[in-house]
Protein backbone atom coordinates (compact mmCIF):
# COMPACT_ATOMS: atom_id res chain seq x y z
CA UNK A 1 0.00 0.00 0.00
CA UNK A 2 0.91 3.57 -0.60
CA UNK A 3 -0.59 7.19 -0.23
CA UNK A 4 -3.94 6.82 -2.23
CA UNK A 5 -6.58 9.91 -2.89
CA UNK A 6 -10.01 8.83 -4.62
CA UNK A 7 -11.95 11.72 -5.54
CA UNK A 8 -15.82 11.30 -6.60
CA UNK A 9 -18.14 14.09 -8.22
CA UNK A 10 -21.42 13.89 -8.52
CA UNK A 11 -24.05 16.53 -10.63
CA UNK A 12 -27.01 17.10 -11.58
CA UNK A 13 -26.63 20.30 -12.96
CA UNK A 14 -26.00 19.40 -16.65
CA UNK A 15 -28.23 16.89 -18.47
CA UNK A 16 -25.92 13.79 -19.11
CA UNK A 17 -22.91 14.59 -17.04
CA UNK A 18 -21.49 11.31 -15.74
CA UNK A 19 -19.84 12.57 -12.91
CA UNK A 20 -15.84 12.14 -11.82
CA UNK A 21 -14.12 9.32 -10.34
CA UNK A 22 -10.29 9.40 -10.56
CA UNK A 23 -7.52 8.01 -7.48
CA UNK A 24 -4.22 9.34 -7.44
CA UNK A 25 -1.33 7.26 -5.71
CA UNK A 26 0.92 10.05 -3.97
CA UNK A 27 4.15 9.91 -5.27
CA UNK A 28 7.64 12.14 -5.52
CA UNK A 29 7.72 14.33 -7.86
CA UNK A 30 8.66 13.49 -11.18
CA UNK A 31 9.05 9.55 -9.70
CA UNK A 32 6.89 6.27 -9.21
CA UNK A 33 8.14 6.65 -5.79
CA UNK A 34 5.59 6.40 -2.73
CA UNK A 35 5.46 10.53 -0.97
CA UNK A 36 7.99 9.34 2.34
CA UNK A 37 6.38 11.79 4.54
CA UNK A 38 3.39 13.65 6.52
CA UNK A 39 2.29 15.81 8.97
CA UNK A 40 -0.19 13.37 10.29
CA UNK A 41 -3.56 13.81 10.90
CA UNK A 42 -3.84 16.47 12.51
CA UNK A 43 -6.92 19.12 13.99
CA UNK A 44 -6.86 22.73 14.44
CA UNK A 45 -9.72 25.06 16.53
CA UNK A 46 -10.09 28.10 15.86
CA UNK A 47 -11.96 30.88 17.01
CA UNK A 48 -11.61 34.41 16.06
CA UNK A 49 -10.92 35.57 12.86
CA UNK A 50 -7.70 36.53 11.50
CA UNK A 51 -5.44 34.47 9.16
CA UNK A 52 -3.38 32.22 11.23
CA UNK A 53 -0.49 29.52 10.28
CA UNK A 54 -2.22 25.73 9.70
CA UNK A 55 1.40 24.36 8.30
CA UNK A 56 4.48 26.52 8.62
CA UNK A 57 7.08 25.45 6.52
CA UNK A 58 9.91 25.85 7.79
CA UNK A 59 9.14 24.74 10.92
CA UNK A 60 11.39 22.45 11.83
CA UNK A 61 10.35 21.69 15.36
CA UNK A 62 7.36 20.92 13.91
CA UNK A 63 9.13 18.55 11.94
CA UNK A 64 7.88 19.76 8.77
CA UNK A 65 11.00 20.64 6.38
CA UNK A 66 9.45 19.96 2.55
CA UNK A 67 11.60 19.26 -0.24
CA UNK A 68 10.76 22.64 -2.49
CA UNK A 69 8.98 22.63 -5.38
CA UNK A 70 8.26 18.52 -5.65
CA UNK A 71 4.82 17.03 -4.63
CA UNK A 72 3.70 17.94 -1.66
CA UNK A 73 0.15 17.92 -1.52
CA UNK A 74 -2.81 18.49 1.55
CA UNK A 75 -5.93 17.85 2.89
CA UNK A 76 -8.46 20.44 4.41
CA UNK A 77 -11.61 20.27 5.89
CA UNK A 78 -14.31 22.47 8.26
CA UNK A 79 -15.85 20.02 10.61
CA UNK A 80 -17.54 22.53 12.16
CA UNK A 81 -17.47 22.45 15.76
CA UNK A 82 -18.74 19.54 18.49
CA UNK A 83 -20.47 17.99 16.01
CA UNK A 84 -22.46 21.34 14.23
CA UNK A 85 -21.70 21.84 10.95
CA UNK A 86 -22.41 25.51 9.49
CA UNK A 87 -23.25 25.61 5.69
CA UNK A 88 -23.50 29.60 5.90
CA UNK A 89 -19.98 30.27 7.66
CA UNK A 90 -16.48 29.40 6.23
CA UNK A 91 -12.83 29.57 6.37
CA UNK A 92 -10.75 30.94 3.93
CA UNK A 93 -7.45 28.78 3.15
CA UNK A 94 -5.00 30.78 1.69
CA UNK A 95 -1.25 30.74 0.62
CA UNK A 96 1.46 32.88 1.89
CA UNK A 97 -0.80 35.75 1.59
CA UNK A 98 -2.91 34.39 -1.24
CA UNK A 99 -6.65 33.64 -0.64
CA UNK A 100 -7.33 30.50 -2.24
CA UNK A 101 -11.06 29.50 -1.36
CA UNK A 102 -13.32 28.99 2.04
CA UNK A 103 -14.13 26.60 2.99
CA UNK A 104 -17.70 25.98 4.28
CA UNK A 105 -18.66 23.75 6.76
CA UNK A 106 -18.20 20.17 5.56
CA UNK A 107 -16.66 21.46 2.87
CA UNK A 108 -12.52 20.08 2.13
CA UNK A 109 -9.74 20.48 -0.22
CA UNK A 110 -6.88 18.91 -1.84
CA UNK A 111 -4.13 20.66 -3.77
CA UNK A 112 -0.34 20.46 -3.97
CA UNK A 113 1.71 22.78 -2.23
CA UNK A 114 5.04 23.85 -3.26
CA UNK A 115 6.60 23.33 0.36
CA UNK A 116 8.67 26.41 0.00
CA UNK A 117 9.62 28.22 2.97
CA UNK A 118 7.33 30.95 2.41
CA UNK A 119 4.27 29.28 1.14
CA UNK A 120 2.51 28.52 4.47
CA UNK A 121 -0.58 27.27 4.63
CA UNK A 122 -3.29 29.74 6.31
CA UNK A 123 -6.66 29.56 7.63
CA UNK A 124 -8.89 32.29 8.15
CA UNK A 125 -12.11 31.81 9.94
CA UNK A 126 -15.58 34.40 9.01
CA UNK A 127 -16.20 34.69 12.53
CA UNK A 128 -15.20 34.51 16.11
CA UNK A 129 -17.40 31.49 16.39
CA UNK A 130 -15.47 28.04 17.25
CA UNK A 131 -14.74 26.01 13.95
CA UNK A 132 -12.50 23.05 13.60
CA UNK A 133 -10.10 22.24 10.75
CA UNK A 134 -9.13 18.62 10.16
CA UNK A 135 -5.73 18.42 7.97
CA UNK A 136 -3.03 16.51 6.68
CA UNK A 137 0.28 17.37 4.48
CA UNK A 138 2.54 14.57 2.74
CA UNK A 139 5.29 15.85 1.61
CA UNK A 140 9.10 14.78 0.83
CA UNK A 141 11.37 15.44 3.18
CA UNK A 142 13.86 17.43 2.64
CA UNK B 1 -32.21 22.53 -6.26
CA UNK B 2 -29.24 21.43 -8.45
CA UNK B 3 -27.15 18.98 -6.45
CA UNK B 4 -23.56 18.49 -6.37
CA UNK B 5 -21.39 16.24 -4.01
CA UNK B 6 -17.75 15.68 -4.18
CA UNK B 7 -16.41 12.87 -1.78
CA UNK B 8 -13.01 11.76 -1.18
CA UNK B 9 -10.84 8.68 0.74
CA UNK B 10 -7.56 8.85 1.40
CA UNK B 11 -5.46 6.28 2.81
CA UNK B 12 -1.66 6.20 3.89
CA UNK B 13 0.10 3.59 5.73
CA UNK B 14 3.12 6.27 6.50
CA UNK B 15 1.91 6.09 10.28
CA UNK B 16 1.81 3.70 12.49
CA UNK B 17 -1.33 2.25 11.92
CA UNK B 18 -2.88 2.84 8.58
CA UNK B 19 -4.66 6.09 7.70
CA UNK B 20 -8.28 6.15 6.26
CA UNK B 21 -10.15 9.37 6.02
CA UNK B 22 -13.29 9.45 4.39
CA UNK B 23 -15.56 13.09 3.82
CA UNK B 24 -18.33 14.31 1.68
CA UNK B 25 -19.77 17.45 1.05
CA UNK B 26 -22.53 19.25 -0.94
CA UNK B 27 -21.56 21.85 -2.86
CA UNK B 28 -23.83 24.93 -2.06
CA UNK B 29 -23.97 28.61 -3.09
CA UNK B 30 -22.06 31.07 -0.50
CA UNK B 31 -23.79 31.21 2.87
CA UNK B 32 -26.61 29.54 1.91
CA UNK B 33 -27.67 25.75 3.26
CA UNK B 34 -30.43 25.27 0.58
CA UNK B 35 -29.73 25.90 -2.35
CA UNK B 36 -27.12 24.22 -4.30
CA UNK B 37 -24.55 25.23 -7.07
CA UNK B 38 -26.19 25.67 -10.34
CA UNK B 39 -23.70 26.09 -13.09
CA UNK B 40 -20.68 24.10 -14.13
CA UNK B 41 -18.06 24.00 -16.97
CA UNK B 42 -16.34 20.84 -18.13
CA UNK B 43 -13.17 20.67 -20.17
CA UNK B 44 -10.34 19.01 -21.50
CA UNK B 45 -7.52 20.35 -23.26
CA UNK B 46 -3.72 19.92 -23.82
CA UNK B 47 -1.36 22.90 -22.31
CA UNK B 48 1.86 22.80 -24.63
CA UNK B 49 5.50 23.77 -22.76
CA UNK B 50 6.45 27.09 -22.31
CA UNK B 51 3.49 29.94 -21.87
CA UNK B 52 1.70 30.15 -18.38
CA UNK B 53 -2.05 30.25 -19.82
CA UNK B 54 -5.17 31.16 -17.96
CA UNK B 55 -7.06 28.00 -16.86
CA UNK B 56 -10.25 29.86 -15.51
CA UNK B 57 -10.46 33.77 -15.47
CA UNK B 58 -12.31 35.15 -12.49
CA UNK B 59 -13.35 37.51 -15.09
CA UNK B 60 -14.73 34.82 -17.31
CA UNK B 61 -12.14 35.82 -19.90
CA UNK B 62 -11.74 32.18 -20.63
CA UNK B 63 -14.89 31.47 -20.28
CA UNK B 64 -18.06 30.99 -21.61
CA UNK B 65 -18.83 34.21 -21.71
CA UNK B 66 -15.76 34.96 -23.69
CA UNK B 67 -14.67 38.19 -23.00
CA UNK B 68 -14.35 39.44 -19.46
CA UNK B 69 -17.27 40.63 -16.97
CA UNK B 70 -15.50 42.23 -14.02
CA UNK B 71 -16.21 40.55 -11.06
CA UNK B 72 -18.32 37.78 -12.57
CA UNK B 73 -16.99 34.69 -10.04
CA UNK B 74 -16.50 37.32 -7.27
CA UNK B 75 -16.60 35.88 -3.69
CA UNK B 76 -18.73 32.69 -4.85
CA UNK B 77 -18.59 29.38 -3.30
CA UNK B 78 -16.87 28.02 -6.79
CA UNK B 79 -15.29 24.83 -6.66
CA UNK B 80 -12.14 24.10 -9.09
CA UNK B 81 -11.50 19.90 -10.26
CA UNK B 82 -7.88 19.63 -12.09
CA UNK B 83 -6.87 16.22 -13.26
CA UNK B 84 -3.61 15.79 -15.00
CA UNK B 85 -4.10 12.80 -17.12
CA UNK B 86 -0.76 12.61 -19.05
CA UNK B 87 0.67 9.07 -18.36
CA UNK B 88 4.26 10.22 -17.91
CA UNK B 89 5.12 10.85 -14.53
CA UNK B 90 7.68 13.19 -15.04
CA UNK B 91 5.43 15.46 -16.71
CA UNK B 92 3.22 18.52 -14.66
CA UNK B 93 1.83 21.41 -15.05
CA UNK B 94 2.49 24.31 -11.90
CA UNK B 95 -0.88 25.97 -10.94
CA UNK B 96 -0.70 29.48 -9.75
CA UNK B 97 -3.12 32.13 -8.28
CA UNK B 98 -2.37 35.74 -8.90
CA UNK B 99 1.11 35.01 -9.83
CA UNK B 100 0.86 33.04 -6.08
CA UNK B 101 2.60 29.45 -6.81
CA UNK B 102 0.01 27.01 -5.45
CA UNK B 103 1.71 23.74 -6.62
CA UNK B 104 2.48 21.31 -9.20
CA UNK B 105 0.12 18.25 -10.72
CA UNK B 106 2.50 15.52 -11.66
CA UNK B 107 0.88 12.95 -14.79
CA UNK B 108 -1.80 11.37 -12.90
CA UNK B 109 -2.34 13.46 -9.81
CA UNK B 110 -5.69 15.70 -9.09
CA UNK B 111 -6.84 18.63 -7.02
CA UNK B 112 -10.04 20.14 -5.59
CA UNK B 113 -10.33 23.53 -3.94
CA UNK B 114 -12.48 26.15 -3.12
CA UNK B 115 -11.93 29.80 -5.39
CA UNK B 116 -13.93 32.45 -3.96
CA UNK B 117 -12.41 34.71 -6.97
CA UNK B 118 -11.82 37.53 -4.98
CA UNK B 119 -11.45 40.16 -7.54
CA UNK B 120 -10.78 39.41 -11.45
CA UNK B 121 -7.24 39.41 -10.95
CA UNK B 122 -7.18 35.70 -9.26
CA UNK B 123 -7.26 33.91 -12.35
CA UNK B 124 -6.42 30.30 -12.04
CA UNK B 125 -2.94 30.02 -14.02
CA UNK B 126 -1.22 26.81 -15.45
CA UNK B 127 2.18 26.21 -16.96
CA UNK B 128 3.19 22.92 -18.62
CA UNK B 129 6.54 21.15 -18.28
CA UNK B 130 7.99 17.55 -19.57
CA UNK B 131 5.67 18.15 -22.84
CA UNK B 132 2.15 18.90 -23.60
CA UNK B 133 -0.05 17.85 -20.40
CA UNK B 134 -3.32 16.33 -20.85
CA UNK B 135 -5.67 18.12 -18.61
CA UNK B 136 -9.20 17.80 -17.22
CA UNK B 137 -11.06 20.54 -15.04
CA UNK B 138 -14.45 21.34 -14.36
CA UNK B 139 -15.50 24.40 -12.20
CA UNK B 140 -18.64 23.89 -10.25
CA UNK B 141 -20.29 27.94 -9.71
CA UNK B 142 -23.29 29.84 -8.89
CA UNK B 143 -24.16 30.88 -12.31
CA UNK B 144 -23.97 33.91 -14.31
CA UNK B 145 -25.46 36.39 -16.36
CA UNK B 146 -25.44 36.48 -19.73
CA UNK B 147 -24.40 39.69 -21.31
CA UNK B 148 -25.62 41.03 -24.84
CA UNK B 149 -22.84 40.15 -27.48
Amino acid sequence: MATTATISISSDIAPGFGGISESMTLTQGGTLTDIDSTTGFSIRKLSATGAVDLVTMDDISNTVETKDSTAAKIYIRNIGYKGVIDKSVGVTVGIKAEAIGKLYGGDWLMMPLTGIDADDVTVNPATDDTVVIEYVMFYEEN
Amino acid sequence: MATTTAAVTLTSDLLSDEMSVSATTTCMKAGTTADGLDMMEYGYIDIVTGDQFDLLGSDDSTGSLGKPVAGIMANKANKVYIKNHSTDETYYVSIMLDAQAIGKLYGGDWMFIPWNATDDDKDIEITASGGTNKICYALFHEGKTLIAS
